[in-house]
């Protein structure tokens, strides 16, 4: 219970840390203040706390598979609203904002941060929610919950600061790159939740790296939570995390192009 | 990063949590298997306890053991058994460890062969039982480790604060420093990473000093030597005028910038005559009302000029300060009103006490001066053009320059609003109270 608890605690909190401390690194390029953090950090569990809540009536939807495509509806929602922060914000790193522009910004990440922990601390809710119902699992949970949640917010703490230690545009190139690997992360388990309910056939394995590196390794459970990591990823898996990829980045050049096309006034 | 501190010790706290519970997980996979084998040389002891057991040995006291099932068998014959396990065999009869499911449950099994007796012993203990009994003691060993980090996030706190002091001593003393105190800084024990900081904020507040005496200098020997030629030009002119009898307008417009040159001399060297190091301390107690009294009545004439009605309201409230440049500010700041107010405008002087605080206020009827513009009027030379009757008035651009040097010389605050007519501006200056009076307020017009 104990082992299940870390992994399950660190998998969640590792997303969301990766997630919010390239949305940090780009607010400080940005120095727009990180008040934004707080509430959308209050949004996102209090939408998780409601939406654990429900999940017994949402399961029932859509021929009781609710949860899977609610969970797959959050995951592309939050590649599409990536995709338009990069593309709106990221493309010109040296556009002095307005102050219109910076609102917008900040309101792409409330949204963008929300969603995510809304998905991803729900899922720590309920797991925690069905562990300790028994009593001899309370104490094993809990520091299992306590350990993951440790390192998860630990690793994002040290991610922060080490992009942050990056000269300017290379914090902005790299956090591009980690924003576009996240996409393609929630793409691939949207294509993963929408083939489980069967909203999407099954696709041909691309390949098999279980024996390389196993899911269930140390090193597997956290290239999971960092780039979801699969061993055996299906076709359309690869598909979305290629096109959730893309579209960060081909958004962003694509900015940057209009920008440069645009007549110098 | 914005703040030293913080990154300090959310880097430091995160390094740590990371490395500990990464190294408390090792801990917790490691202490499992340790004691997964401290339970199977158990099992082994019990299974060689058993085999040396006569077969007619009472074994109840082992039935009453919820997690320990065994079995002895004989020539493929069950002859002794735990109450649970009397029908069937538990595993194959090879030797060494393994793993079974019966009666609901997972087995750790361990099949031994006594080779004196001829007997196989089959000892059985239930894996979960097992399992939760070692991630017990080990989650007990790993609970420090976790309710610990806010411990030492706390110390690390204290520590950091405590290693930031000199940089925050340094920080302050800075901050404290008044802003014409160009002395070095001195800060008794100072450390090593620290002096290279000092030295070079030390060099730099030595040439800041020694640049601004020598444009003090420069500015005061400049204005002391145009001096004597301005006032012979002066005299010459006066000459000139009664000599020629000449009234043209090129000769008037000569006599005007030889006057605004003059007055510009005279402006510098009030302005660095009231500096610090020259004014000293000596501050006298000072009637402000009667003050303002006397530099009105000398400034009579030049309002009468524009016909503009000037007055003085008010109280005797008493300051500490130096009656010649207080007078220099009250005169500049009328000389101001005088100049952007019209001809038949309002000049109003007030004086007024609070609590603690003197208030002079001088307020006009002039066209005002636009909010966004209230902090550059202090600027040396700023004048303020964009408004036309402004841009029309003759000035240096000093007076309200020396008006807030002055002020600052007297620790007062000087601030700009609206005056109380339908257009104009307002000047405030709140000085100290040297001391309570209980005058009464009283109304003069000087006009």
């Amino acid at each position: 219970m104990f082992l299940n608890s870390v992994v399950l605690i660190l998998q969640e909190i590792l997303e969301a840390a990766l997630l919010i401390s390239v949305l940090l690194a780009f607010t400080r390029l940005r120095d727009v203040g990180h008040r934004w953090i707080v509430a959308a950090i209050i949004i996102g569990c209090l939408g998780a706390f409601l939406y654990a809540l429900n999940m017994a009536q949402i399961s029932e939807w859509f021929d009781y598979v609710g949860q899977e495509v609610t969970n797959a509806f959050i995951q592309l929602s939050i590649m599409l609203l990536l995709s338009i922060f990069a593309a709106r914000h990221l493309g010109r790193p040296d556009h002095q904002p307005s102050q219109g522009h910076n609102r917008e910004f900040i309101l792409c990440m409330l949204f963008i941060v929300s969603l995510a922990l809304t998905r991803e601390v729900s899922e720590i809710f309920i797991y925690i929610g069905g562990a300790i119902t028994d009593p001899s699992n309370v104490q094993p949970t809990l520091i299992g919950a306590g350990i993951g949640a440790g390192i998860g917010i630990s690793a994002g703490v040290l991610i922060y600061y080490s992009l942050l230690g990056l000269p300017s545009k290379w914090i902005a190139l790299t956090g591009l790159l980690l924003l576009s690997l996240v996409a393609g992360n929630m793409a691939s388990q949207a294509t993963l939740l929408l083939t489980q309910a069967d909203w999407l056939p099954y696709s041909r394995i691309l390949w098999d790296s279980s024996e390389l590196l196993p899911e269930n390794s140390v090193l597997g459970h956290l290239l999971y939570a960092l780039i979801g990591y699969e061993a055996t990823p299906s076709l359309y898996q690869g598909l979305g995390y290629v096109i959730g990829m893309l579209l960060i980045l081909i958004g962003t050049k694509f900015t940057v192009w209009l920008n440069n096309a645009a007549p110098k006034s | 990063m914005r703040s030293i501190r913080v990154f300090l010790v959310a880097s430091i706290l995160a390094a740590l949590t990371l490395f500990n519970f990464v190294a408390a997980l090792q801990g917790y996979k490691s202490s499992l298997h340790e004691a997964e084998k401290l339970f199977d040389d158990q099992l082994l002891h019990t299974a060689k306890l058993i085999a040396k057991l006569p077969l007619d040995q009472d074994t109840d006291s082992l039935n009453h053991l919820s997690n320990f099932e065994y079995q002895v068998w004989h020539n493929n014959q069950l002859v002794s058994a735990s109450s649970n396990t009397k029908n069937t065999i538990i595993t194959d009869l090879f030797p060494g460890f393994g793993d079974a499911n019966f009666n609901g449950y997972r087995w750790r099994t361990l099949v031994y062969y006594d080779p004196k007796n001829e007997n196989w012993v089959i000892a059985a203990e239930r894996s979960d039982l097992r399992f939760a009994l070692a991630e017990n003691v080990v989650i007990k060993a790993v609970l420090p480790i976790v309710l610990g980090i806010p411990m030492i996030g706390l110390l690390i706190w204290l520590i950091v604060s405590r290693g930031l002091k000199p940089l925050n001593d340094l920080s302050q003393q800075l901050k404290d420093k008044q802003v014409h105190d160009l002395t070095p800084i001195e800060t008794p024990a100072l450390k090593r990473e620290l002096e290279q900081v000092v030295h070079s904020i030390n060099a730099l507040i030595g040439r800041v000093g020694g640049a601004l005496e020598r444009e003090k200098r420069f500015t005061t020997d400049a204005a002391h030597e145009l001096r004597t030629p301005i006032s012979a030009l002066k005299i010459q002119l006066h000459n000139l005028r009664d000599e020629l009898a000449v009234d043209s307008e090129p000769f008037l417009q000569l006599q005007s910038g030889v006057d605004r040159m003059q007055h510009l001399v005279e402006q510098l060297l009030s302005l660095y005559r009231s500096s610090p190091s020259e004014f000293s301390n000596l501050f006298n107690r000072i009637n402000l009302y009667m003050l303002a009294q006397d530099v009105i009545a000398d400034q009579h004439d030049v309002f009468e000029n524009k016909h503009q009605n000037l007055s003085l309201e008010g109280t005797d409230c008493f300051i500490l300060g130096d009656s010649f440049t207080l007078s220099t500010l009250l005169q500049n700041l009328l000389s101001n009103a005088n100049k952007y107010t019209p001809e038949g405008g309002n000049v109003l002087v007030s004086i007024e006490e609070t609590d603690s605080q003197v208030c002079l206020k001088v307020e006009d009827s002039g066209p005002g001066i636009a909010p966004e513009d209230y902090n550059k009027v202090f600027e040396r030379f700023q004048r303020l053009s964009n408004n036309p009757e402004v841009a029309a008035v003759q000035g240096c651009g000093l007076g309200l320059t020396i008006v807030s040097h002055i002020a600052e010389l007297h620790h007062a605050n000087i601030s700009i609003s609206a005056s109380r007519f339908d257009s104009g501006t307002a000047f405030t200056v709140l000085f100290n109270k040297a001391f309570k009076t209980d005058a009464q307020p009283m109304q003069t017009d000087v006009n």
